[in-house]
């Protein structure tokens, strides 16, 4: 392209949900790009070289930004050529851009490095990727570029792959695009993990997942819900039926605070709350059987996504929020728009406070939530947080409900069922360099070997298993064959 | 997909059988585990115990109250031949089936009822001395007698409050009886926490094992909300992932018995206008 651009600072705009009418309801905040405006913002971008592009490193699965982007300038006339030649691009190394464009923590990541930073605001990768996948979707161009990647080949082996999350739709998906016969099997009754039960419709609408599953249907991969892999059936059993398995259980186990008063009435943790308000629907309740109950003082513990959301959600359902960390703000580890939108919503924020008890009314309910109050030091942790100690003082603060949000592990049921499985102190599966777990031919990737990660790195893994365990079956069939 | 219901029958005035095809479920089952079940699109995730699971035939029974509006729609709306959303497990540790000796397993409630005869049929088998005591309210509360614990039981007791069928009583008089005579090595029990509560007290200072179902409100039963969160032995434990059944020597039951009724306000509210739906529609 010698067309030389002239540099504009400033991003193009995407159009948001007022404040008055998003506490009222659950819809979609940030109403993201139409076609005219994302040609305008990828207009923007300086078309790096990609062997040099710092967007593409900064990215955990390296797509190729300047190029997707590239494309609907190159197209602009034809939106539909566009969009597709877009998104062809994207799945070469992502096949969820409609969850990862809403998801991802692109400050720190694709947007943090992009050379426009340095004149203006970065270009804005997360929004141009949403738009390709939800024009994409709108128009059936997905399933255009789908019928022309069937794979050619089938039948090259039988692999299951266990939880349906990012990280197992994403090694499902390329498997059954690499030729494989694929069976996910999923303990709860809906596919998609914390996409499904923990981010709220108010941030990735539901209907997006439905698609996603739809593709994976369309590529013959079966999934099995209500399985619970180590109850339902045992790893043993799934390895003596197929010839790999793919683990990505995810980290779904809330830790809790073992202080006076956990057991007090309207004390939830966060994947409680959520699972109830989101999977179940619990904020369309009478019309849907999951009940939740919430009183108009809300404070919720921790400072992540997952805080944010469950705030945001209670802030929805009529409840004052305040959000409460023992840390500073600067240390904050939620995505910088969660932490906007929460403030913009009204969210009260303290901070360097720490709980130390749950102080009850006569019925047992939560009435209020004592904190130590923190200092932090100069000191960092490795993390690159600073440290913080208590001071000794305390305080006192009212709320009738109290979600904890203080950080999930892995859920233990595969690992204390199949005992060859290696884990770490932390509950998080031990695996090599090609994602294998202690168990030939059992490969694993997701939450479930880093703790809490991001959407993006499960999908990364899943990817990366996915050719692991291509490589595992061929090397093991040429074994049996010599 | 859907889980096909494939027999119904009543019980008594408050309770019911259902009998669900769930193959994936029936092949791993093991006495002490129970199942999550939700009836249709809008329905909430509901913990079951098991009566039976035949691996042959891939089917599950249940006993049912009808307590709220899930309960409710499996009576008034599910008829054999249709299916269920969704029926996961089996959920939850099993128990150890092994000869301890004399068994008791203690019911007075419909959950029990159903663990009763799952757990003694699968302790006589390991050859023990079973002893079955069904507790019921009144004599309109006592199911028929085939689904009963007799044919597994060894020595079987019914009781009533008012002893309008059986002793009048109580499972804990039986059982302190039975203490008293020495012939009980381990007690299972279950149903409604009150009594499970003055079980533990009954059987401590003998320092007789006493395992029973901590029922607690459920979301997920896998290990993944804290939901049914207790307090054994001072520590935080999921009565989904470590239970269901535990020693009830350990448990804090007043905590128990307070949050089973967390919710008590939205189910009642819900409750009454599923009635006044079907009052509505003349089904009621
Ligand atoms: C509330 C919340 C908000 C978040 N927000 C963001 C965000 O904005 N951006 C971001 O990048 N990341 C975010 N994260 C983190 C991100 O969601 C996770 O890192 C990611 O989902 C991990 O994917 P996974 O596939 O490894 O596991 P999961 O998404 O946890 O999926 C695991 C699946 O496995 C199933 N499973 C577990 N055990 C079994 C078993 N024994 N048998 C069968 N199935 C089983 C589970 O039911 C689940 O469906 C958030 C997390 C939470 C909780
Ligand atoms: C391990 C376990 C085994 C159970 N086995 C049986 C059984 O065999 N037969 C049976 O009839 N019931 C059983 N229950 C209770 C059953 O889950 C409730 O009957 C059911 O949820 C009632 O729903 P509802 O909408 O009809 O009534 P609601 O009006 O919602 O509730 C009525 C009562 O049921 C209990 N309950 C409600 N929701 C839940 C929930 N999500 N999890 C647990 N308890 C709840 C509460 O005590 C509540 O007061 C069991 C519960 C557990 C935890
Ligand atoms: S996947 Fe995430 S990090 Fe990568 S380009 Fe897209 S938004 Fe940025
Ligand atoms: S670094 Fe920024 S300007 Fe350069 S290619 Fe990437 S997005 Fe475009
Ligand atoms: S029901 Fe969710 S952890 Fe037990």
């Amino acid at each position: 392209m010698a067309v030389r651009r002239k540099l504009i600072k400033e991003r193009v705009p995407t159009p948001e949900v007022s404040v008055e009418e998003r506490v009222k309801s659950f819809v979609e905040v940030n109403l993201g790009y139409d076609f005219a405006s994302a040609v305008k913002e990828a207009e923007r971008c300086l078309q790096c070289p990609p062997e040099y592009a710092p967007c593409i490193k900064g990215c955990p699965v390296h797509i190729n930004i300047p190029g997707f982007i590239g494309k609907l300038v190159e197209y602009r006339d034809d939106p539909n050529k566009a969009v597709k030649e877009a998104l062809r691009v994207i799945w070469n190394d992502n096949t969820l851009p409609a969850v990862t464009g809403r998801v991802c923590p692109q400050e720190e990541q694709c947007e943090a490095p992009c050379v426009m930073n340095k004149v203006g605001d970065p270009i804005n990768i997360g929004k141009l990727e949403r738009f390709v996948a939800d024009y994409a979707r709108k128009n059936n161009i997905e399933d255009q570029l789908l019928e022309e990647m069937k794979p050619a080949v089938c039948g090259k082996g039988r692999v299951a792959v266990v939880g349906a999350g990012p990280a197992g739709l994403t090694c499902a998906g390329e498997l059954a695009k690499l030729g494989y016969d694929v069976t996910i099997f999923e303990a709860l009754h809906k596919p998609g993990g914390v996409l499904i039960y923990g981010i709220p419709e108010f941030r990735l609408p539901k209907e997006i997942l439905d698609k996603e599953i739809e593709k994976l249907r369309k590529l013959g991969v079966e999934i099995k819900l209500d399985h619970v892999v180590g109850k339902t059936v045992t790893l043993e059993e799934l390895l003596e039926e197929y010839d790999a398995v793919f683990i990505g259980t995810g980290a779904g186990t809330p830790k809790l605070l073992n202080i006076p008063g956990i057991l007090l009435d309207r004390i939830y943790s966060a994947n409680e709350f959520l699972t109830r308000v989101n999977l179940m629907k619990a904020y369309l309740f009478p019309e849907y059987d999951e009940p939740i109950a919430i009183g108009k003082k809300t404070i919720v513990i921790g400072a992540g996504n997952t805080a944010m959301d469950a705030a945001r959600s209670a802030l929805r359902l009529g409840s004052e929020v305040t959000i409460a960390y023992r840390r500073g703000r600067e240390d904050m580890t939620a995505r910088i728009e969660e932490i906007q939108h929460a403030e913009e919503e009204g969210v009260k924020f303290e901070f360097f406070l720490n709980p130390v008890e749950f102080i009850g009314d006569e019925n047992g309910r939560v009435k209020a939530v004592k904190f130590e109050k923190m200092r932090p030091l100069e000191e960092r942790d490795k993390r690159g947080k600073r440290k913080i100690v208590g001071t000794g003082e305390y305080v006192t603060l009212e709320a009738d409900t109290v979600i904890i949000a203080i950080g999930l592990e892995p859920n233990r049921i595969i690992s204390e069922e199949a005992t060859g499985l290696k884990t770490n102190p932390d509950g998080t599966l031990v695996v090599d360099e090609n994602l294998m777990t202690s168990i030939p031919g059992v490969f694993a990737g997701g939450d479930a070997i880093r703790g809490e990660a991001t959407v993006i790195l499960a999908m990364g893994d899943g990817k990366r298993a996915a050719k692991a365990i291509c490589d595992y079956i061929e090397k093991k069939r040429a074994k049996a064959n010599a | 997909m859907g889980y096909k219901i494939t027999a119904k029958e009543n019980l008594s005035v408050i309770d019911f059988f259902m009998e669900v095809e769930a193959p994936h479920v029936a092949r791993s089952w093991k006495p002490g585990q129970f199942i999550v079940l939700i009836v249709d699109e809008k329905g909430e995730r509901v913990p079951m115990s098991v009566y039976y699971a035949d691996k042959d035939t891939g089917r599950v029974g249940m006993f049912i109250r009808r307590h709220g509006v899930t309960t409710f729609k499996l009576w008034y709306e599910k008829q054999v031949g249709d299916e269920l959303l969704s029926v996961a497990g089996p959920l939850g540790k099993p128990i150890e089936v092994k000869h301890y000796g004399n068994v008791v397993f203690a019911a007075d409630a419909v959950c029990a009822q159903a663990e009763c005869y799952a757990t003694l049929k699968a302790m006589k088998e390991a050859g023990n001395y079973t002893i079955a005591i069904h507790s019921f309210e009144t004599k309109d509360h006592v199911y028929p007698e085939k689904f009963l614990s007799k044919p597994v039981a060894d020595e079987f007791y019914i009781t009533t409050e008012d002893g309008s069928v059986g002793r009048k009583g109580h499972y804990l008089d039986v059982l302190k009886e039975l203490i008293e005579q020495d012939k009980v090595d381990i007690v299972f029990a279950g149903g409604k926490l009150g009594s499970l509560k003055k079980l533990a007290e009954l059987t401590r200072p003998y320092g007789i094992p006493t395992i029973t179902t901590v029922r607690q409100i459920m979301v997920d039963g896998t290990g993944m909300c804290g939901s049914c969160r207790i307090l054994y032995d001072g520590e935080i434990k999921f009565a989904c992932r470590d239970g269901p059944m535990f020693y009830a020597h350990k448990v804090d039951w007043d905590d128990v018995i307070r949050r089973d009724s967390r919710f008590a306000e939205q189910q009642a509210f819900a409750r009454e206008r599923y009635l006044a739906k079907l009052r509505e529609k003349g089904v009621i």
